[in-house]
């Protein structure tokens, strides 16, 4: 008999809720649209957050590399002489398989440099190194042409100021002489960097090794560190403890504006984003209470045909509960969606969806949604006689 | 009597109107605080940029090419040519002066020093005949001392002086002590060359003036006051005063590379074209907008015979970054805008679906729908009008403190966001009431008198 009786206050309560959920269609709308904003809102602006912040990171790849490993002890003074061996940093080369640590070689040395043409020998630097990953990597430098070739040949950059010196453009061919050692090779691309670059030449590793007889030596290996601040730091200590007869050190210049820059961006990405996400909560929950003051006939009414406070209020409460998680369920979905758009538009990549974003926003909801069905509390102590004549 | 109707709603009905006025409100702050943020960001985030140092690099166009290893040039000592120290006033007269946050020349020179044994002479490293070997290059040793400005009153055209140095063009640099005044005779150390010759802050550090007659040389001694570490070339130099790096170096009044660092806006499409091809209302459109080209270009006009070039790796990569979070700015803020309009639009919506009654009444009684929707339009503009303006002093104080806490400034309240949000609360609030009013306006009085 009991349990009868609870079955059929079971089923009471879930028509009850059916009814008083589907029985108005433009209020079900209006509600479910606010609670989807707000989670759609939700679920765009946290995805978008993790992903934003881990973008910026990337982008700091315009800055150029970030870690040196010299020779060690090697001052100024020494570094045009003190090389080190290629093949003592092979361990370096496992680490370029990573995306997110390049190493690139590069072998300084000072040669004549000559074009076809009868503009007289000028010397400059020239660094030899590995073409095709440098042009990858530094993204700031504009080459003219663009993407000149794969560079499977012997073909040289030149820098800007080299270039206007020698009145050489893309296609001539080159001549580098260094004591009785000849080598040319073809020009690529003239490259503008506004740095030192634009007075240099580079060319293949090999041929600068030829060039200046210092088979399997590099003077400087640069490192394109990627990630947070804090990762370029443990690398750096990483790569150390790998290569104790190197120096490695990472350029202050760029590192340093790297921490500065991400610990801002970050922080304005996580403030803004809270903000925004704690009163757009507060604003779906005044919308929301609104539209549960205008609830109180129904309340009378229950109280009247002797419904207990705590069956009625438990009634409200699980109606709120329901638009919640419908509300949040497809307004995340849609939040989710529109990150991913977002995150195209701004950084020309999509954003990844990140699954443990979806069920934090449809939770967020369905609190928020009970939070503001919570004033119903209110008209619990409401008298039916006064409701049912008008009274407000 | 249109009015009365609209005093007695709200003064009948204070907490109903309250809590679609908080909706409003709240809505309308976050919008203020995005508003604010995104509008501030560009300039907050730009000054931030110039922790990269410098953006543009101004070396003589007659110069030959450096052939600069590591830090060392080895072209011969007299090659290449020098710009004059006297125009420098002019950068600060060109018509983005203000842009312009630092300026730093140099001029670089090889010295002789002249051996000091360090005071504290470390017997131990004496007997291990460690020392003997680092004495013997001291012997002749040639250091690289680079002469600059730290903390350099410029005096401009207008009787007012500019303060610039080194310091903030290379705002990596850090000195341990402190930097030298440019008119003592002090310098800063490196701190590899520190550990190389043993010197530490308090030291002399004495340099070979060579004359023109080999035999005769003057000697400049030098208290060290400070060691710098730059983490690049500069840990091997000597920094020194300008006037001594030109008078050691023969150049009087001379400088060879200048650092300048400007405040710019993000490069697009339009400003990577070259000024020479443009019309001239595009050539008065791209030289009035702070570009980073645009800057060197007016730079190079009054600094003669110099070659301006853009520092493309910090230029390119502020100009990328910059874009990134400002668009992501604008997203977030248009987000909750959106959110912000949804909400207020349910709100606004439910408050007129609950008055069904009284409008089926009021038509009852014989007004027409559009008497009763503008009496409806009318309260809820008001309504936008109260929630508006608290939500934009709410949203004020949020700017304020989101702003003083990421960048210690908080962002100047403007007027614009004020009208931005008023005009938009009104629209939301209409938007959102539109829909139930229109239906409104169709009621048939009789079954809503009804109940039914």
């Amino acid at each position: 008999m009991m349990t009868d009786r609870r079955s059929n206050n079971r089923s009471m309560f879930w028509r009850v809720l059916r009814r008083s959920v589907f029985a108005n269609r433009g209020r079900l709308f209006v509600i479910l649209l606010a609670l989807g904003a707000g989670a759609a809102v939700t679920a765009a602006l946290l995805n978008l957050q993790v992903d934003a912040k881990r973008r910026i990171t990337t982008e700091f790849r315009s800055f150029g590399p970030n870690v040196l490993i010299t020779p060690r002890g090697s001052g100024v003074a020494s570094t045009a002489t003190s090389v080190m061996k290629e093949s003592a940093l092979s361990k370096l080369q496992s680490e370029a398989e990573n995306p997110d640590c390049v190493a690139i070689p590069f072998l300084y040395a000072v040669a004549k440099v000559a074009s076809g043409n009868s503009t007289p020998a000028v010397d400059a630097v020239i660094a030899g190194t590995h073409l095709d990953l440098l042009e990858n990597r530094e993204p700031a430098w504009k080459l003219e042409p663009e993407h000149p070739s794969d560079y499977s040949q012997d073909e040289c950059l030149v820098g800007l100021k080299l270039a206007n010196q020698l009145r050489v453009r893309a296609e001539s061919s080159l001549r580098l002489k260094s004591g009785q050692r000849t080598e040319s090779c073809r020009l690529a691309a003239v490259l503008a960097s506004g740095g030192p670059e634009d007075d240099q030449a580079f060319v293949p590793l090999a041929v600068a090794q030829r060039l200046a007889d210092a088979s399997d030596r590099v003077s400087v290996v640069k490192v394109f560190v990627g990630g947070t601040p804090q990762k370029i730091n443990e690398t750096v200590n990483a790569l150390q403890q790998k290569l104790p007869d190197v120096e490695v050190r990472p350029i202050r210049q760029f590192t340093e504006a790297e921490a500065r820059l991400y610990s801002r961006i970050s922080g304005i990405l996580t403030a803004t984003v809270a903000v925004v996400l704690i009163l757009t909560a507060l604003c779906v929950m005044a919308a929301m209470t609104n539209v549960a003051m205008e609830r109180r006939n129904d309340v009378g009414l229950m109280k009247a045909i002797g419904g207990s406070v705590r069956r009625v209020l438990r009634l409200f409460l699980a109606e709120a509960a329901l638009l919640g998680l419908a509300g949040g369920v497809i307004g995340a979905a849609i939040g989710i969606v529109i990150s991913m758009g977002l995150g195209k538009a701004v950084f020309g990549v999509a954003a990844q969806p990140r699954l443990i974003v979806y069920p934090i926003s449809v939770a967020l909801t369905v609190i928020v949604a009970i939070l503001a069905a919570y004033p119903l509390r209110r008209l619990v102590h409401i008298r039916p006689a006064s409701v049912f004549r008008g009274e407000e | 009597m249109f009015l009365r109707l609209i005093a007695d709603n709200f003064t009948r009905r204070p907490r109903r109107k309250f809590l679609t006025a908080a909706a409003l409100s709240l809505g309308m702050a976050v919008a203020t605080a995005a508003l604010s943020v995104s509008l501030d960001v560009g300039d907050r985030l730009s000054e931030e940029f110039r922790s990269l140092g410098a953006n543009l690099v101004i070396t003589p166009e007659a110069d030959s090419l450096p052939l600069e290893i590591g830090g060392v040039d080895f072209r011969p000592a007299n090659s290449g040519a020098y710009l004059p120290e006297s125009d420098l006033p002019k950068i600060k007269s060109v018509f983005w002066h203000n842009n312009i946050t630092a300026f730093a020349p140099i001029l670089e020179t090889s010295v002789t020093i002249k051996e000091t044994p360090p005071p504290n002479y470390d017997i131990a490293a004496l007997a291990s005949g460690k020392i003997i070997s680092n004495s013997a290059m001291l012997a002749s040793i040639k250091v690289q001392l680079v002469g600059t400005w730290v903390g350099h009153s410029v005096p401009l055209a207008d009787g007012s002086t500019f303060e610039t140095g080194i310091g903030r063009t290379n705002p990596w640099w850090h000195v341990q002590g402190r930097w030298f005044v440019e008119s003592a005779n002090e310098c800063v150390v490196g701190t590899h060359l520190a550990k190389r010759l043993g010197l530490k802050v308090g030291d002399k550090l004495t340099v070979i003036e060579e004359k023109e007659r080999t035999d005769v040389s003057d000697t400049h001694e030098l208290g060290v006051v400070g060691i710098l570490e730059t983490g690049g070339s500069e840990d091997e130099a000597a920094i020194v005063p300008l006037s001594l790096a030109q008078a050691l170096a023969k150049k009087p009044g001379q400088y060879r590379k200048l650092y300048v660092s400007a405040l710019t806006k993000p490069e697009d499409e339009f400003a990577r074209r070259d000024p020479r091809t443009m019309k001239p209302d595009e050539l008065e459109r791209w030289s009035c907008s702070p570009y980073v080209s645009s800057i060197a270009y007016s730079i190079k006009q009054v600094l003669p015979g110099s070659d301006v070039r853009v520092i493309r790796r910090v230029a390119d990569g502020e100009g990328k970054i910059l874009t990134r979070v400002r668009t992501l700015l604008w997203l977030v803020t248009f987000a909750s805008l959106l959110a912000a309009a949804l909400a207020v639009g349910a709100s606004s919506a439910a408050s007129v679906i609950e008055r069904r009654t009284e409008i089926g009444l009021m038509k009852a009684l014989g007004a027409g729908s559009g008497t009763v929707g503008w009496l409806l339009a009318a309260e809820q503009l008001l309504l936008a009008f109260v929630g508006g303006c608290i939500g934009y002093a709410l949203g004020l104080l949020l700017a304020r403190f989101l702003g003083s806490k990421i960048f210690g400034v908080p962002p100047e309240p403007s007027l614009l966001v004020l009208g931005v949000i008023l005009v938009l609360a009104a629209g939301v609030t209409l938007l959102g009431s539109a829909l139930p009013l229109r239906r409104a306006a169709r009621f048939d009085p009789a079954p809503i008198l009804r109940g039914e």
